[in-house]
């Protein structure tokens, strides 16, 4: 039970871990909390859904074509972040921090009827990758293959966003400009750009977190996004907001909080919520920050 | 220049008088469902049975006035639901109200039509509560609910039986969605499998709208009394998504699934695929599909109702059915058009009174209201062709 329990809770970490790194890029970089990261999620699965229904013919089950719905899905939910940053902050960036929290929720709620009223209501089936394998772990724990996808796959945007951040000019600039937007401008740095191209990858990765999650399930609603944003929401505040490693440490912790909580606790399905977020406050309690909130100076 | 005003308030008073001509005499009938949302596709059904009923009683010229179907849409949501019975009370042209769709929104809906003395006639709410609310002392209102489908009483009975009888289980694992609903089911499966001498190895509730029950199935799974299978109380999207789960940690078919009719429609096949297959789903009635009186009920609706997503849902007949016999309640009234707007009360009077034999067979109401009709029927579930399969 114990390894079936872990298979459970990396699967379930991994979604959370990759939609709290949206939330936590953004907010290093302008201490502006997404409220829109989990509608950007959800268009991203259905960006994947209408291209596997309407272009049948490059998009598909297969390896190759779900490949490329996915790599699609990512590309275009980051166009949509950048759009949301474009029209519904960058012009308030000068104003108080509540206008662009008000104009995150706004963005939220617009996106989100958006798809009930002019798509659709109800849960919609997602296309499975072909091909599914289920085997046996040692310990008698069943993995699909597309689990193993899913973690590999989150772990490998990880990786390539840390080496984005930590090793790239264009990550030398996100950094200054989490540190300070109007010295790295002074710096010669392009800050609009910086942040549009932060919005970007943020999105792309709720893009991907939305098919990931689609696949996971096997089906896709307008109001898909918001447990799972709240989720990754409070695993970004865990892990301590703006550190991206703080977002991924939150994520996988969240996951398996849920689960052993779900697991173990005799009626613990319904306590699960309770136990998280109480442990999410007694964190909070001790270190206002976030696990690794305050460790590292820069916040992206 | 002075232009005269007259022609121009001739003409005004021309259009004003076409628009505001006497107009057709009206009764109408509020169906108060979800429309929209999850329960959307069953609350859509609902309005196409109702207003085919409707269309039928005009055809037949049966009242000096013509009926209506007026459509509300409590999304499913409680609070909804209240704000909906709220806009009906205070409609004078509606009669009666044929809904809500599910328990959580008929118990607090049932109160605000009672204050009004509306009659409610439910089509699918199952939960006891829905019409034993209306015994407790607090019940100020007249006895205004009814409803056409059996209570969960005979719901979670009926699978208690088929689990430890039929098919021989002893141990099972309960899992319900916290509704009234979904909760009211489980707990008399629970309690009619445990006098049957069966055990109940683990209780839980999950949240509607959560996706993840791996962890909890997992414990179901490994648990050391070892369950063979779940019962689930509550609706299709979790029922689906437990089933997939189910699959995917290699529980069934070793482990059986049985829920209620809240999961026995098409939309399972979306949300659990082939995952479905072999789920046992019990409901109220008997499917209509095997109900000799409605094979004319069914042609009707095929030749009416032909547009995409338009086909026939498991609880449109109730909607038909209950439509129906509101209006033979009507007919008792005897009424004139010089009487509109009708007596509410009198409708409640008349709805009492009730013997009528339709296609669900010969429906009377006792003294909470609930129908004399007990049948409960279980089906397994097809993906390959989205179908239920009655068990005899």
């Amino acid at each position: 039970m114990l390894a079936q329990q872990i298979v459970n809770a990396l699967t379930l970490g991994a979604i959370y871990a990759l939609i709290a790194l949206g939330y936590t890029m953004v907010y290093g970089i302008l201490e502006l909390i997404n409220f829109a990261h989990s509608e950007v999620l959800m268009l991203g699965a259905f960006v994947a859904l209408g291209l596997f229904r309407f272009f049948p013919g490059a998009f598909g089950a297969g390896l190759w074509g779900f490949a490329l719905i996915f790599a699609a899905s990512m590309f275009l939910a980051g166009l949509v972040n950048v759009a949301i940053e474009r029209f519904a902050y960058r012009p308030l960036r000068g104003a108080s921090r509540l206008a662009p929290l008000i104009s995150a929720i706004g963005v939220s709620i617009v996106l989100q009827n958006g798809v009930f009223l002019g798509v659709n209501t109800q849960s919609l089936p997602f296309p499975q990758p072909s091909g599914i394998r289920s085997f046996l772990l040692p310990g008698g724990a069943a993995v699909s293959s597309l689990q193993i996808l899913i973690l590999t796959a989150a772990l490998a945007l990880m990786g390539l966003l840390h080496y984005i951040i930590q090793y790239t000019k264009v990550g030398k600039a996100m950094r200054a400009c989490a540190d300070d937007v109007a010295t790295a401008g002074l710096m010669g740095i392009n800050s609009n750009s910086v942040i549009a191209l932060t919005f970007f990858i943020g999105g792309a990765l709720g893009g991907a977190a939305g098919v990931l999650y689609g696949a996971n399930y096997g089906s896709i609603k307008y109001n898909m996004g918001f447990l799972p944003g709240m989720k990754a929401f409070t695993a970004a505040v865990l892990g301590g907001i703006g550190n991206t490693r703080g977002a991924l440490l939150g994520g996988f912790l969240l996951g398996l909080l849920e689960v052993f909580s779900a697991g173990y606790i005799p009626t613990g399905a319904q306590w699960r919520d309770v136990v998280s977020f109480g442990v999410l406050i007694a964190v909070l309690l001790i270190r206002p920050a976030g696990l690794l909130g305050a460790s590292t100076g820069e916040k992206v | 220049m002075r232009i005269s005003h007259r022609p121009v308030a001739l003409v005004f008073a021309a259009v004003l008088g076409a628009a505001c001509r006497p107009s057709e005499k009206v009764v109408k009938i509020a169906v108060a469902v979800p429309l929209t949302g999850d329960m959307g596709t069953e609350g859509q059904g609902l309005r196409r049975g109702v207003t085919m009923a409707l269309e039928e009683i005009n055809a037949s010229h049966r009242y000096p006035f013509r009926l209506e179907a007026a459509p509300f849409d409590d999304r499913a949501d409680p609070k909804e639901a209240v704000n909906v019975a709220n806009l009906i009370v205070s409609d004078p042209e509606i009669l009666a109200v044929v809904g809500p769709y599910n328990s959580g929104c008929g118990i607090p809906a049932a109160k605000v039509y009672a204050r009004s003395s509306v009659a409610m006639v439910s089509p699918a709410a199952t939960n006891p509560e829905v019409t034993a609310q209306q015994l407790s002392p607090e019940w100020t209102g007249p006895k205004n609910v009814f409803r056409v489908v059996p209570t969960d009483d005979v719901q979670g009975e009926a699978a208690a039986r088929f689990a430890y009888r039929r098919l021989g289980k002893r141990r099972m694992a309960l899992v319900h969605d916290k509704t009234p609903y979904g909760q009211g089911i489980a707990e008399q499966f629970q309690k009619t499998f445990t006098a049957l001498g069966g055990r109940v190895v683990t209780v839980d509730g999950i949240s509607v709208g959560d996706k993840d029950f791996k962890a909890l199935l997992t414990k179901i799974k490994s648990d050391a009394a070892s369950a063979e299978g779940v019962y689930f109380g509550g609706l299709y999207t979790e029922a689906g998504l437990i089933l997939k789960q189910m699959k995917e940690l290699a529980m069934t078919p070793r482990l059986i699934f049985i829920s209620g009719d809240g999961s026995k429609t098409p939309g399972i096949f979306d949300v659990a695929g082939d995952a479905a297959d072999g789920a046992y789903l019990s409901i109220v009635g008997i499917p209509v599909e095997d109900l000799p009186s409605a094979r004319e009920f069914i042609v009707r609706y095929k030749k009416r109702w032909t547009a995409a997503g338009e086909e026939l849902r498991p609880f449109d007949h109730f909607g038909y059915e209950a439509t129906m016999i509101v209006s033979e309640a009507l007919a008792r009234m005897a009424p004139t058009p010089a009487q509109l707007p009708l007596d509410r009360a009198a409708m409640i009077a008349q709805l009492r009174k009730t013997d009528y034999m339709g296609m669900l067979g010969r429906t009377t109401f006792d003294a909470k209201g609930d129908t004399g009709n007990k049948i409960v029927t279980m089906t397994v579930a097809h993906s390959r062709d989205r179908s239920f399969e009655s068990i005899r």
